[in-house]
């Protein structure tokens, strides 16, 4: 079923990246809805980046089990109930370390692909 | 590194948590799914979508509920255990709705498992359970090859020389067993111990070291009485002394004399033999304490060969450099010593050779409860494999089905594996309790003695794991075959095929073989529990050749107070005499040996003009040494000449009297009394025979015929004695009393063997009897309840699958009864090829039980057909029901709804 591998394999290359895209928008934005993650993911990817909700979800569920961050039921603008999430001090040392990792790889990989060219 | 480590414990226990139910559910998830698919959709009408398609788009774009539900089931618990939990409750409801195939499968397993750890445990009891020492499988027996029990023995000097000459060994031991009367302080009672008399280096040799104190030094080793210390056995110090740390270095009286405790040895170490758990370890120079009268002979005389040697090769050996070089010292010591180490070979053997070479019979009957057993397992685990593949079709069209739906491939395999796990498991707890029930019918074989001496028959682990293993190995092959077959085949083809399609020809065939073949087996055995039943109730029927009713015993050995012989001698006259007047004492004699107890002493007997064999000067008989009553007293008829008298006193001229198996032997067609033997050897003195006493059983019910001959009591002293009393009343009431008799002579002399004659018949001969024909017995029934599970498997099968073809010959004409017929006769075909197989087989079963057991298990041609007979009724009958049961099933076919069911 080569479908499914596939979709397994994007998944896979997503997991770490999406972990630290929840955690910066919810550390950016304040206490956030699945839907408004996925929004705001997307607008900022222009488009780029439209997350299905069975790769969201397991990730904000795996990142509550983890304690790094925290969902409640809560009540939106339009007044419907939706689940918000909000980074949690754990939360953010790990996006910390996280996003230093990420700058220093990010900075290896531009010099190196700088050099290639 | 490490919060990351942290973290993902932390998921981990959220999931177990949420696996073990503090979880949100499954309704909430979904509300969580449904209120994002809402946002998304306000968001689409925002922007200006229909809210009628605004939320099929949001669908769209973020993917299905039920995708994401399952993800998010994933991520939540352990998906593993998840699974785990819901294959089995789908497979519990898979057996539940086939209770037949089930049970079936259970039962096969059960009785395979079962018959496995009890023979196993039969033979680690009986045979194969190694000594509680360390590397027990690399200890060695070495001496010379006693010919009258196949043991390996030695004496002292020739001990010396083989233990100074050889190099094959890391270190050589020897040790004798003793008994002892033992006594915490000077003034208490004794009581009667058995321990080992060691040379210095036995703990090193065996390699086990003192828990408590010390080994023996070496200089303890080497004057003879003058080193008296002991080494505790632990159940010893345990149970008779507290485990009181601080007995060492205080004295325990052994024997009457007192010996200081230097050491205890470690808990679980109970010597060197399979039974007999030593309560104490004492330097073998201390042998004169234990055999007063034997004085220092141990020492000196290279024919007095009571030890055993053991010890382990020395690195790099190999048994066969063992034993080359103990063939060299042997010829060496035999030219040396002519006179006393004639064909004096030299063996070594492992301990478990010397166990199995001592112990034929046993090791005979141990293998082949073995195999039996084996054969038993791979019958029933053919049986379920059948039965599994007999499903197969059935399964493979439902995993087809369940494929095509989308499940994925390992989780089919999975839950198969899971489906034949619960078999194989079932199976497994239901074959311990039919294993345990075994062992609960083993255990009644006791050995009756007061001495430590047990047979504790347990469970044998290595045997059950083995059993499990197989059960399961095999139940999970066979039941991944569906699967794999599933896999394989193509969808839209396995969900259209017919059961009929025709592949497994061959397999059918196989299994026709099969049944066959344990329709065979299981006849065999049957006949041969008839056998065994029919020649056991003849054998206890006849009885021993003498009575065992208002018969009380007890046995003293004074030497264990280091009485002289003349003081022995008086006492046991003593005691015969004050038991005599004893109300409700009829009469009272004095036995060396008491039939039934253990085995008889053994006397070189050279008959005047016989002609033994070259190489041979006498010939080694049981016998026994008894006073004037003893004959009356146990109820043995005197055929020819005379019981012996008072008057048969050491000044008279010798006599003896000897049964008639030992006159037929030697005199056949003559009188033997008045004839003349030697006894002790060629050179010994003449005894000339005054009586021949009836041949009556002497160690077992079963014994052939066994030559025998009795000394008179006053002309050939001995150590220890038994006093037969014959009493009015019930023997057991006087107990007290005979031991009051003893005490009345000397109250420090351990008494032994208390109890009736009735009680040791029935434990030596009666229980061991009933437990060999319920054991042979069950085997038959086991054999054919698998042979009957598997024919009717196989016949429903069948039907099964040619429920089409059956409809058919209906449909077009075909009665019932002969659809019945055809059915059955093909089921019966079977039977009938095994039953002929089986039965001829059979014809080999009496010389077998013959071989086995005792000469006269055989019967006559005509018991002999009715046994055959009744077997083969009893499996026809047995066969007939399993196959009409699926016959009748096919003969009810309904010719519209078999066409059209596929």
């Amino acid at each position: 079923m080569p479908n499914r591998d596939k979709a397994r394999a994007k998944a896979d290359v997503l997991q770490g990246t999406l972990d630290l895209m929840v955690l910066q928008t919810l550390a950016a934005l304040g206490s956030q809805h699945g839907y408004a993650i996925a929004a705001r993911l997307e607008q900022v990817s222009s488009g780029a980046l439209r997350l299905n909700m069975g790769t969201l979800y397991p990730a904000l569920m795996r990142l509550e089990q983890r304690g790094l961050i925290r969902g409640d039921w809560g009540v939106t603008d339009t007044s419907r109930k939706a689940r918000f999430y909000a980074i949690t001090a754990a939360g953010r040392r790990e996006l910390r370390s996280e996003k230093a990792e990420w700058q220093r790889m990010t900075a290896i990989m531009q010099a190196l692909l700088q050099d290639e060219a | 590194m490490i919060a990351r480590l942290i973290a993902a414990l932390r998921e981990w226990t959220g999931r177990a948590a949420a696996t073990a139910g503090r979880r949100r559910d499954d309704a909430d998830l979904e509300r969580e799914l449904r209120a994002h698919l809402e946002l998304a959709a306000e968001e689409a009408e925002r922007r200006g979508q229909p809210p009628a398609r605004a939320l099929r788009t949001a669908a769209l774009d973020a993917g299905g509920v039920a995708q994401a539900m399952e993800a998010l089931r994933d991520q939540r618990g352990l998906p593993w255990v998840d699974d785990l939990a819901r294959d089995l409750r789908y497979g519990c409801r898979m057996l539940a709705r086939s209770p037949g195939f089930t049970a079936i499968s259970v039962i096969s397993l059960a009785i395979g498992i079962g018959a496995n750890c009890a023979a196993f445990s039969f033979a680690d009891t009986l045979l194969l359970r190694p000594l509680p020492v360390p590397r027990p499988s690399e200890l060695l027996v070495a001496g010379q090859v006693n010919p009258f029990e196949d043991s390996l023995e030695s004496s002292y000097r020739d001990f010396l020389d083989i233990r100074d000459r050889s190099r094959s060994f890391e270190a050589l031991a020897a040790y004798t067993k003793s008994t002892a009367g033992f006594a915490a302080s000077v003034d208490a009672p004794a009581k009667l111990t058995i321990g080992l008399l060691v040379t210095g280096n036995f703990f090193h040799a065996v390699g086990v070291q003192p828990q408590l104190g010390r080994d023996f030094r070496p200089d303890e080793d080497h004057v003879p009485g003058r080193d008296a210390v002991v080494i505790l056995g632990h159940e010893f110090w345990t149970q008779q002394l507290g485990a009181d740390p601080a007995i060492l270095g205080r004295a325990i009286r052994l024997n009457g004399a007192a010996f200081t405790v230097v050491g205890v040895a470690p808990a679980g170490f109970t010597g060197v033999d399979q039974f007999t758990r030593f309560q104490f370890y004492a330097p073998l120079m201390m042998w004169p304490r234990f055999a007063p009268d034997a004085g220092t002979r141990l020492f000196e005389a290279r024919d007095d060969r009571r030890l055993t040697i053991t010890g382990r090769l020395a690195a790099a050996v190999t048994m066969a450099q063992a034993q080359s070089e103990l063939t060299t010292i042997g010829a060496d010591l035999e030219r040396a010593h002519p006179e006393t180490n004639r064909n004096g070979r030299l063996l070594v053997r492992t301990e478990l050779q010397n166990r199995i070479a001592q112990a034929p019979p046993v090791a005979t009957l141990v293998a082949m409860l073995a195999a039996l057993a084996l054969g038993v397992l791979f019958v029933a685990c053919a049986n379920v494999a059948g039965l599994i593949a007999s499903r197969a079709p059935m399964r493979a069209r439902e995993m087809a089905m369940r494929l095509a739906i989308g499940a994925g491939r390992g989780r089919l395999v999975r839950q198969l594996v899971t489906e034949s796990l619960l078999v194989a498991m079932a199976g497994c707890a239901l074959g311990l309790a039919v294993g345990a029930a075994a062992i609960a019918l083993f255990s009644q074989i006791q050995i009756p003695v007061d001495l430590p001496i047990t047979t504790v028959f347990a469970l044998d682990r290595r045997a059950l794991v083995f059993s499990i293993v197989v059960a399961i190995a095999s139940a999970v092959l066979v039941g991944l075959a569906p699967a794999v077959r599933a896999a394989r085949t193509d969808l839209t083809a396995a969900m259209k095929a017919t059961d009929a399609a025709g592949h497994g020809g061959r397999r059918q065939w196989g299994r026709r073989v099969l049944v066959g073949g344990q329709v065979a087996v299981a006849v065999v055995l049957l006949v041969m529990a008839t056998f065994v039943y029919r020649g056991f109730a003849r054998e206890l029927r006849s009885g021993p050749g003498f009575a065992t009713d208002h018969l009380l015993m007890l046995s003293v050995a004074p030497k264990q107070l280091r009485y002289s012989e003349a003081q022995t001698q008086q006492f046991f006259e003593r005691l015969a005499v004050s038991a005599r007047q004893t109300p409700g004492i009829v009469s009272a004699a004095l036995t060396r040996y008491m039939p039934m107890d253990g085995v008889p002493p053994s006397t070189a007997i050279v008959p005047e003009g016989f002609e033994f064999p070259p190489g041979q000067d006498s010939a080694l008989h049981a016998s026994s040494i008894v006073d004037e009553d003893y004959f009356a007293t146990l109820g043995v008829p005197i055929l020819q000449g005379r019981a012996f008298r008072a008057a048969d006193a050491a000044a008279a001229p010798p006599v003896a009297i000897v049964n008639e198996a030992l006159a037929n032997r030697y005199w056949s067609g003559r009188t033997a009394v008045g004839q003349r033997f030697r006894i002790d050897g060629p050179r010994g003195p003449w005894v000339e025979i005054v009586g021949v006493a009836r041949t009556t059983k002497y160690t077992f019910a079963l014994e052939n015929p066994k030559p025998f001959v009795y000394f008179p009591f006053r002309q050939r002293p001995a150590d220890s004695m038994f006093l037969l009393a014959r009493t009015s009343g019930d023997p057991a009431s006087l107990a007290a009393t005979c031991r009051e008799l003893v005490r009345a002579l000397d109250v420090n002399l351990p008494i032994a063997n208390v109890r009736t004659m009735d009680e040791l018949y029935r434990m030596r001969s009666v229980v061991v009897l009933d437990v060999i024909t319920a054991t042979i017995g069950s085997m038959g029934v086991m054999g054919l309840t698998l042979a009957i599970v598997g024919l009717y498997g196989l016949v429903a099968y069948a039907v099964s699958r040619r429920t089409k073809e059956i409809g058919i010959r209906i449909a077009i004409g075909a009665g019932r009864w002969r659809v019945l017929r055809m059915v059955l006769g093909q089921g019966l075909l079977m039977v009938a090829a095994g039953l002929a197989a089986g039965l001829l087989a059979s014809l080999g079963v009496g010389p077998l039980l013959s071989s086995i057991f005792s000469s006269r298990m055989k019967g006559d041609a005509r018991a002999d057909a009715s046994a055959f007979a009744l077997v083969a009724a009893a499996v026809l009958a047995a066969a007939a029901i399993a196959a009409y049961i699926p016959a009748r099933r096919a003969a009810r076919v309904n010719p519209t709804e078999a066409l059209r069911a596929e």
